[in-house]
């Protein structure tokens, strides 16, 4: 063991060796903290009541994601008692199956909204986005009063179901069929209203039964 | 977790466990050559950087040791070694669950005083107002408005005024609250006449005595007889069908001649959501103590 010294003088004086060594002792902690995670990950199905969304909440979704409501409102209850107190039950992952992309998010300058839906009446979500001031007058939120003049494109929307159907999601026939009508005559603040009110629905009726590993 | 994933975990952590333990013992027995010159005889850029000798010292080595103990015993009783649940058997939704079940005690404690008693009592307990503001305001005040008054935008009601809508008893405000209610009018222009909306609109506005045109509301009285079915011969309101009182000087979903008319011609549709999933009937009635407590205070303002 006295002579041990030629192995440390072979892995120092190459810096090569020395990277990919290093690498290798660094690149531990990822492979046990991330490969199971990302594998189970990709194995989460829907619980009860979670189905995929219909045409008019999927165009809501997508404004969503357009406008950026992400970064200041989260979807995600942790489980701490202070959040589920005001918010309702823990986020499970199973709940966001059909989310793509998830909308967890981790920056909240207004509430979380994993749950809203149902809090407020169809026409207060309107008045709301409209102008946030007119129902909160505190509210810091901006309005969003051009969603009420933009149509909804029935064939983009369906086009955007088959893209989901080839990722996974289990759209049938029927739904193909009913979009267009669903769609018809349906504006962005339409679509954003019906999103939001279904948002934590499908788990309210049925108490989410978390299926994954604690965190 | 399943099996595979758990193996694989404990596999790495006990390889790199292995390593650095191996590295420990190891290491400090490894002679190193020294030179004449005091350095290790490893140079970099045509010697103008040596590799000097010197001890690690004795604080770093200490340190690290105590870090790597603390791994071992935290992977011992925290999850984090595979499928090892931890000796304290601790976990994320565990720790919520107690931290709520001792936020509920606290909170059951609290509110036990103010089991069944009315809220006319309560008005005068300082405790149940506080506690009363604070759920109105969590609840409610996204409609109703941090005050009380209402949101003639949504038609939702002033709270602190003499007029309930629903009923103002305390039987009839815990179930507005509790099950919610919806207060739905048609669109009657088609059914009155475009031509006579206007006549009607001001026969309302005469009810209440505001300033309107006598002779269109002489016009328009023959045709109240639509709105009366629910609103009353006299628009004195009728509180089990949510149809507000005409005849006075409140305006739900706002006064006036142009607004009287859009409601004739759109209708209604008011939503008080059901609220039963998340206030018991003890904190509605902590409520309504807080709401009873607030109207003196703006009846008097008037």
């Amino acid at each position: 063991m006295a002579g041990g010294y030629k192995y440390f003088e072979a892995i120092e004086k190459h810096a090569g060796k020395l990277g990919i060594l290093t690498a290798i002792m660094v690149s531990i902690g990822g492979l046990a903290e991330i490969t199971p995670l990302f594998v189970e990950a990709h194995a989460i199905t829907a619980t009860e009541g979670v189905k995929p969304y219909d045409p008019l909440r999927l165009a809501g979704k997508d404004i969503y994601v357009r406008e950026g409501c992400y970064l200041c409102h989260t979807q995600m209850i942790r489980s701490l008692r202070a959040e589920t107190q005001r918010y309702g039950h823990y986020s499970v992952s199973s709940e966001s199956v059909y989310d793509r992309p998830h909308q967890w998010g981790s920056k909240r300058t207004g509430p979380d909204l994993a749950r809203v839906g149902g809090k407020y009446s169809d026409e207060w979500q309107r008045l709301h986005l409209m102008d946030p001031r007119a129902v909160v007058a505190a509210s810091n939120m901006p309005g969003y009063p051009w969603l009420a003049n933009e149509q909804i494109d029935s064939d983009d929307i369906v086009a955007r179901m088959r893209v989901l159907e080839r990722l996974g999601d289990p759209y049938t026939a029927a739904d193909f069929a009913a979009a267009p009508a669903a769609l018809e005559g349906k504006t962005a603040m339409d679509a954003l209203v019906a999103y939001l009110q279904g948002l934590g629905v499908p788990a309210a009726a049925t108490e989410p039964v978390p299926t994954e590993t604690a965190p | 977790m399943n099996s595979f994933w758990s193996m694989w975990v404990m596999f790495l952590v006990l390889l790199n466990a292995g390593i650095t333990a191996f590295l420990f013992w190891w290491a400090p027995r490894v002679r190193i050559p020294v030179q004449e010159d005091g350095t290790t005889g490893h140079v970099w850029a045509h010697g103008v950087l040596r590799e000097g000798m010197h001890r690690l010292p004795r604080w770093w080595i200490i340190a690290s040791a105590a870090m790597y103990l603390f791994g071992i015993g935290y992977l011992l009783l925290y999850p984090g070694f595979g499928a090892h649940k931890g000796l304290l058997g601790w976990s994320a939704h565990g720790e919520h669950d107690l931290a709520t079940a001792v936020n509920d005690a606290n909170l059951a404690e609290t509110m036990a005083r103010f089991k069944g008693l009315p809220p006319a009592q309560l008005a005068a307990d300082p405790e149940a107002l506080r506690i009363g503001e604070r759920l109105f305001v969590d609840n409610c005040a996204a409609c109703h408005e941090r005050s009380a008054r209402g949101n003639p935008l949504l038609g939702a009601p002033n709270l602190v005024d003499a007029d309930w809508t629903w009923g103002g008893d305390d039987a009839s405000i815990a179930t507005s609250i509790l099950d919610g209610r919806q207060g739905v009018m048609p669109p009657l222009g088609e059914a009155i006449g475009a031509a006579k909306v206007a006549d009607v609109a001001n026969y309302v506005l005469s009810l209440s005595g505001a300033p309107h045109d006598a002779a269109k509301a002489a016009a328009g009285a023959p045709e109240f007889a639509v709105c009366a079915a629910c609103h009353g011969q006299q628009g004195e309101g009728n509180p089990l069908l949510g149809a507000p009182k005409l005849a006075d000087s409140i305006w739900t979903w706002g006064g006036g001649l142009e607004a009287i008319e859009k409601r004739i011609n759109e209708g209604t549709h008011g939503v008080m959501p059901a609220w039963k999933s998340r206030l018991d009937e003890n904190d509605v009635r902590v409520i309504i103590a807080w709401l009873r407590s607030q109207a003196p205070n703006h009846l008097a303002r008037l």
